[in-house]
C-alpha cells in the first residue's frame, strides 16, 4: 500500500474514533494524542538534529501556563488563546535556544535542563501569578471566533487536537524534506562538513529549537485547555526524560515514530496501571527492552527499518548526501 | 549480527507490539458494572512519594468495606471501592477520576492525597456530576476561593490546625515564636493561618520560612532557627519532609533549647523517629487516644483486623469522611450525588473525633481542635500523641468561606 | 550575624557538599570512562540507603553497613554492566544509554518499594556519633562532622587511587584513549566494569552516610540525581577534581541560597550551572565534549 494511502486511511480512522469507543478511553485518547504531538515535537531536535534536549518539558509547560494565564485572564476565545500561548512560548524560546547551542553534546542538554528547572522554580517564586504548587486550575475554553463552540464538549476538543496534530505533522514534514531539512541532516551527519560547505549551523539549530518549542508549547496549550489546569509538574525533569523516551522508543528521526511512541506509552501506562500496582516495574522493563532488542524504535519495527536515525529528507529510503 | 537472529528479534518485538496494543483493547470493550452498589472512587497515591499516605486510606477503607458488609450495607445496598493510582500528580489524578466516572459510574470520590489534585478535580466535579468528600486536603483555599457545590471538607484543615494551636499556645510560657512551612499550597495556608492566628493571642512571630518541596538539607533553617532566639517553632511539614528535618533538628540538639510545635503529628514520624519524637507538641489531626465510643470501638477495629498497627491521622479522618458520608446518604435515601450534596449540608454527626458539624455555607466540616504532646503510653509498642486540650469546635473553625478567625 | 553562626553555615554547606560529592563522583567516573550519564544514579544512592538500613537491622553495626553496602550495590552494579549496558558499546546514538538507565531507575525503585515497602526507614544515627560539638557557642552535630571527615577521607582515597594505582592509571588512561589502552593489551571491557561497579559503590556509600540525616525513604533519589549532574557539569564531566570542587560550590550556593534568598533557593543551583555553562561550555575543569 502507497504511504499515501495508508496515511490517509489511518486518518479516517482517527475522526471516526470518537463514535467507535467510550466516552472515558476518549479522555485517554486526546491525552495520548497531545503527547503524540509533543514527543513529535521533541524528534526535530533529537531525531533530525541528534541535539538531546533533557529540558524539554519547558516548552510544554510554558505552552500550558501562557494558555493558562491567557484563558483565564483575558478570556479570549480558545483558538486565539492557544495561538497566543504558542506565540509567547516561541518568543521566549529564542534567548534560550541562543544560550543553549551555544554548546553541543551533553552541554547542550544539561543547559536545556537548567532551563526547565529555572522554569520549574519561578513558578512557585511568582506563586500570585502561577499559583505556586495548585498551579492554575479552571481554565475555560471561552467560545469564538465567530462564536464557535464545537471544541467545547469532549468529542470537538478531540477534533480539534487530531486537526493540530494532523496539521503539526504535515507542517513538520514539509520542514524536513524541504532545502531547511537537508541542512539539518548534514548538521546531524556531519557538523564540521556542513559549516565548510559554509552554512551558519549555528543558526539552523537555534531555528530547530525554537520550531520544537514552538510545537510542544502548542501541545503544552492543548493539554492544559483540556485538562483545565497547568500545574508545575508539567516542568518537571520526568516529563522530559518521558517524552525524550517516547521519541527514542518510538524511533528517532521520523516524526511519525515518536507519535505513535507518545501514543503507546499514555496508553501502556494507563492500562498498566489499572491492572497492578507493580506497573512502574514492567513499564522501566519494556523501555529497557525496546533498547536492546529494537533500537530502531516501534515505527522502524513496523517499516523494517534498521539503520537507526537513518530517516532523511526525501520520500523513501534514497540516502542524499548533504545539499551537497 | 545475523539475519536470523534480527529475525528473532524483530517477532519477538512485534509480538510484544501487539500485545500492548491489546492491553489498550480491553479499555475499549469493558462496560459498566450494574448500580445496584454505591461506589466510591478512591483516586490516591500507591506509586511515589506519598505512598504511605495512600496505602494509608486504601486499608481505612477495606475496613470500612468489611464493616459495612457486615451490617448489610448502607441503605441496604453494599458499599463497592474503586481504588485508582494517581502517583500523586494532578494531571493523573484527573484523568483517573474520569475513567472512575465514566467507566465504573462512582459518584462519590474521596481518598485524595495531594490539595494540588484535589484543586485541580473541583471545577470538574460538575461536569462529572459527582461529589468529592475529603479526608486530608488541608489547603484553606478549597472552602474559600476555589469553593464549589460539589466538594465538602470533612477533615482538619491547616489553618485550623494552625489554630488550635494558637489558642493553646496563648497562655503558654513561650513568647517568640518562628514558623516553618514547605513550599507547598498547604504549608503556605498553614503558616498564614498561625502567623496570623500567634499574633492575635498576643505573642510574636519573629520570621517565617518556606522550605522547597522536597527538600533534604534543613541545616540551613535549623540555624536560622537557632539564630532568630524564638523559642517555640510552629512546624508545617508532612511525610519525608517532617522526618528529615526532625531528624536533623535532633542532631543539633534543637529540641532542647526550642519547643517544637507541629500542624500536623504522624503516627508514621513518630514511629520512624522513635524515641526523639517524645515531647514534640502539636495539633492532631486525629486523636487516637481520644476516649469517646465511636473512636474506641474504630480504634479496636482498626487495631485487630491490621495486626496492632497503630491508626495514623489520614485513617482516621478517612474514617470520620465515610461515616459522614454514609450518614449523608442515609438522610437522603439516596446514592444519587445531588441528594448527598443537599443532606450533607447542616448535617451533624458524632465520629471519631467527636461532633462534627458539615456546614453549609461552606461546607467545611466543624472539628474539634486537639493539641497532643507525644508520650510514651503502656498500651502502645510505641510512643504516641497524648491529648493536652481540646477546643470546641466553633472556636476551631475559621469564618465562613475564609481563613481568618474572627472569634 | 556572630562568627559562630557564619562558621556553623560553613560547616553545614561543606557537610551537605560531602553527601553531594559521593553522588557526583560516582557519576563523573562513570561518565569519565564510559560517557554514560547514568540517569539511575540516584535509585542506587537510595538503594545503598535501604541496604545499609537492612545490614544495621541485622548486624547491629553502622560501621559494617559502611562497609558492606557499597560492595553489595557496587556487585549489583557491576552484574548490570556486564549484562545489559555492555551490549550497547557498539551503538552510535546516545539514545540507548539514556533509555536503559532511566528504565533501570524505574525499575529499581519499583523493587525496592516490593522490598521494603512504602514506609521509611531509619536505622538512625550510631551512638558514638550521636554529640553535639559546640563550636564558637553554636551547637553542631558531630555526624555531620564524621560526614566531612568520610568526605575528605573518600576524595583524598580516590585521588591517591587514581594518581598513584597501576589501576587508577588504567582508568584515566582508558577515559582518555580506550581504543590505545587495548591495543596495548589491557581488557578495557574489564576497566569499565569495575569502574561502573566503583560508581555505584560510591552512591551507595552516599545513601548509607545520608540515611541518618533524612531516613531511607522512596523518592530520595529524584532530586538527588539532578544535583548531582548539576555538580558534574559543573565541575566538568569527567573530572575527579572538578566534581569536588562543584559538590563544595553547589552544597555552598544550596545552603546560602536557602539561608539568604528564600525565595529563589530552588533557582540558585541552576542559575550558577548556567554561568558556568556560558563562560566554559565543558565545565570548570572539563575537556569540550
Amino acid at each position: 500500500m502507497s504511504r499515501n494511502v495508508s496515511f490517509a486511511l489511518t486518518v479516517g480512522i482517527c475522526m471516526l474514533l470518537p463514535f467507535m469507543v467510550p466516552q472515558y478511553s476518549l479522555t485517554v485518547l486526546i491525552e495520548a494524542l497531545i503527547f503524540g504531538l509533543f514527543a513529535m515535537s521533541l524528534d526535530l531536535l533529537v531525531g533530525y538534529c541528534r541535539l538531546y534536549s533533557f529540558g524539554h518539558a519547558a516548552a510544554y509547560g510554558l505552552g500550558a501556563y501562557s494558555a493558562a494565564l491567557i484563558l483565564t485572564r483575558l478570556l479570549l476565545p480558545l483558538p486565539i488563546g492557544i495561538v497566543l500561548a504558542v506565540l509567547v512560548t516561541t518568543l521566549v524560546a529564542i534567548p534560550i535556544a541562543w544560550i543553549c547551542t551555544r554548546s553541543t553534546g551533553v552541554s547542550f542538554a544539561m543547559l536545556t535542563l537548567a532551563f526547565a528547572q529555572l522554569g520549574y522554580a519561578m513558578l512557585f517564586r511568582f506563586r500570585d501569578i502561577t499559583g505556586g504548587s495548585d498551579g492554575i486550575v479552571g481554565i475555560p475554553r471561552p467560545p469564538g471566533p465567530l462564536g464557535m463552540t464545537w471544541f467545547q464538549g469532549k468529542t470537538g476538543y478531540y477534533y480539534l487536537v487530531l486537526g493540530c496534530l494532523i496539521g503539526s505533522y504535515l507542517l513538520c514534514r514539509a520542514i524536513v524534506r524541504s532545502p531547511f531539512g537537508a541542512v539539518l541532516a548534514g548538521i546531524r551527519e556531519n557538523e564540521a562538513k556542513t559549516i565548510a560547505l559554509g552554512y551558519n549551523t549555528r543558526a539552523y539549530k537555534i531555528a530547530t529549537v525554537v520550531l520544537a518549542h514552538g510545537f510542544g508549547a502548542l501541545a503544552g496549550a492543548l493539554y492544559a485547555a483540556f485538562a483545565g489546569f497547568a500545574s508545575p509538574e508539567l516542568f518537571f525533569w520526568l516529563v522530559s526524560g518521558r517524552v525524550l523516551i517516547m521519541v527514542v522508543v518510538g524511533g528517532a528521526g521520523t516524526l511519525i515514530g515518536p507519535i505513535l511512541g507518545g501514543v503507546f506509552f499514555v496508553f501502556l501506562e494507563h492500562e498498566l496501571s489499572e491492572i497492578t500496582d507493580l506497573w512502574p516495574l514492567i513499564f522501566g522493563s519494556v523501555f529497557m527492552t525496546f533498547v536492546m532488542f529494537a533500537p530502531q524504535g516501534i515505527w522502524g519495527i513496523l517499516t523494517r527499518r534498521s539503520n537507526p536515525g537513518a530517516e532523511l529528507p526525501g520520500a523513501g529510503n534514497e540516502t542524499s548526501d548533504a545539499a551537497a | 549480527m545475523t539475519a536470523r537472529h534480527t529475525v528473532t528479534r524483530r517477532r519477538m518485538v512485534k509480538g510484544l507490539v501487539g500485545a500492548s496494543a491489546l492491553t489498550a483493547a480491553p479499555a475499549f470493550l469493558r462496560h459498566a458494572s450494574a448500580a445496584a452498589p454505591i461506589k466510591i472512587g478512591i483516586p490516591t497515591v500507591i506509586t511515589g512519594g506519598y505512598a504511605l499516605l495512600g496505602s494509608q486510606v486504601i486499608r481505612t477503607c477495606k475496613l470500612v468495606k468489611k464493616m459495612t458488609d457486615a451490617k448489610g450495607g448502607v441503605l441496604g445496598q453494599p458499599v463497592e471501592f474503586f481504588y485508582q493510582d494517581t502517583q500523586g500528580d494532578p494531571a493523573t489524578c484527573v484523568r483517573k477520576c474520569q475513567e472512575l466516572v465514566e467507566r465504573d459510574n462512582c459518584r462519590i470520590l474521596s481518598g485524595v492525597i495531594v490539595s494540588s489534585e484535589a484543586a485541580a478535580m473541583l471545577p470538574k466535579l460538575e461536569e462529572w456530576n459527582a461529589i468529592f468528600i475529603s479526608h486530608g486536603n488541608g489547603d484553606g483555599r478549597l472552602t474559600a476561593e476555589l469553593l464549589v457545590p460539589r466538594f465538602f471538607r470533612a477533615n482538619t484543615s491547616a489553618p485550623m490546625g494552625a489554630r488550635a494551636l494558637a489558642l493553646y499556645l496563648k497562655d503558654a510560657p513561650e513568647k517568640k515564636f518562628i514558623a516553618m512551612a514547605s513550599d507547598a499550597a498547604w504549608g503556605r495556608s498553614s503558616n498564614a493561618a498561625f502567623e496570623e492566628q500567634i499574633k492575635k493571642v498576643g505573642k510574636d512571630l519573629v520570621d517565617k520560612m518556606y522550605a522547597p518541596v522536597a527538600n533534604k538539607d534543613y541545616s540551613p533553617y535549623i540555624t536560622r532557627i537557632l539564630q532568630s532566639g524564638a523559642q517555640g517553632c510552629y512546624v508545617a511539614l508532612q511525610g519525608d519532609e517532617a522526618r528529615a528535618f526532625y531528624s536533623q533538628a535532633t542532631q543539633y540538639g534543637l529540641a532542647q533549647r526550642v519547643q517544637f510545635f507541629t500542624e500536623i503529628v504522624a503516627q508514621a514520624d513518630i514511629k520512624v523517629l522513635g524515641k526523639d519524637a517524645i515531647g514534640l507538641m502539636g495539633s492532631s489531626r486525629y486523636p487516637l487516644t481520644y476516649d469517646i465510643p465511636q473512636n474506641n470501638a474504630f480504634r479496636e477495629a482498626f487495631m485487630s483486623e491490621y495486626k496492632n498497627e497503630i491508626p495514623d491521622w489520614s485513617d482516621g479522618e478517612m474514617y470520620q469522611a465515610l461515616m459522614i458520608l454514609f450518614a449523608a446518604i442515609e438522610k437522603a435515601g439516596s446514592p444519587e450525588p445531588t441528594k448527598i450534596a443537599a443532606a450533607m449540608e447542616d448535617l451533624d454527626v458524632t465520629s471519631v473525633k467527636g461532633p462534627v458539624l458539615m456546614r453549609k455555607c461552606d461546607h467545611q466540616g466543624e472539628n474539634q481542635g486537639f493539641v497532643v504532646k507525644v508520650a510514651r503510653n503502656e498500651k502502645y509498642a510505641e510512643p504516641v500523641a497524648e491529648i493536652v486540650k481540646i477546643y470546641p469546635r466553633e472556636m476551631n473553625t475559621p469564618d465562613c468561606r475564609s481563613s481568618s478567625f474572627s472569634k | 550575624m556572630s562568627l559562630g553562626f557564619i562558621l556553623a553555615q560553613c560547616l553545614g554547606a561543606l557537610s551537605q557538599a560531602a553527601v553531594l560529592f559521593f553522588i557526583a563522583c560516582g557519576l563523573t567516573l562513570i561518565f569519565g570512562i564510559m560517557r554514560i550519564i547514568n540517569f539511575a544514579h540516584g535509585a542506587i544512592f537510595m538503594l545503598g540507603a535501604y541496604v545499609g538500613f537492612t545490614i544495621v537491622a541485622v548486624t547491629g553495626s553502622f560501621l559494617l553497613s559502611l562497609l558492606l553496602a557499597p560492595i553489595v550495590v557496587g556487585g549489583l552494579g557491576m552484574a548490570f554492566e556486564r549484562v545489559f549496558l555492555r551490549h550497547l558499546y557498539g551503538r552510535r546514538d546516545g539514545g540507548a544509554y539514556l533509555l536503559l538507565t532511566f528504565g533501570l531507575a524505574v525499575v529499581l525503585s519499583e523493587v525496592i518499594r516490593v522490598i521494603w515497602g512504602a514506609q521509611p526507614r531509619a536505622s538512625g544515627i550510631p551512638d558514638f556519633l550521636r554529640g553535639i560539638v559546640v563550636i564558637v557557642e553554636q551547637p553542631f552535630p558531630l555526624y555531620r562532622l564524621f560526614l566531612i571527615a568520610a568526605g575528605l577521607a573518600a576524595a583524598l582515597a580516590v585521588w591517591q587511587f587514581l594518581e598513584r594505582t597501576r589501576a587508577g592509571l588504567l582508568i584515566r588512561a582508558v577515559s582518555q584513549n580506550a581504543e590505545m589502552v587495548h591495543a596495548l593489551g589491557t581488557d578495557v571491557a574489564l576497566v569499565r566494569t569495575a569502574v561502573f561497579g566503583l560508581g555505584c559503590a560510591m552512591a551507595a556509600l552516599g545513601g548509607v552516610l545520608a540515611a541518618p540525616l533524612v531516613t531511607a525513604f522512596l523518592g530520595m533519589g529524584t532530586t538527588v540525581v539532578i544535583d548531582a549532574f548539576v555538580i558534574v557539569i559543573i565541575g566538568g564531566m569527567g573530572s575527579f577534581l572538578g566534581s569536588l570542587i562543584g559538590s563544595v560550590l553547589v552544597g555552598f550556593v544550596q545552603v546560602l541560597g536557602a539561608y539568604y534568598f528564600q525565595d529563589l533557593a530552588l533557582a540558585f543551583m541552576y542559575f550558577l550551572m548556567l554561568i558556568v555553562l556560558v563562560i566554559r561550555p565543558g565545565g570548570l575543569l572539563g575537556r569540550e565534549d
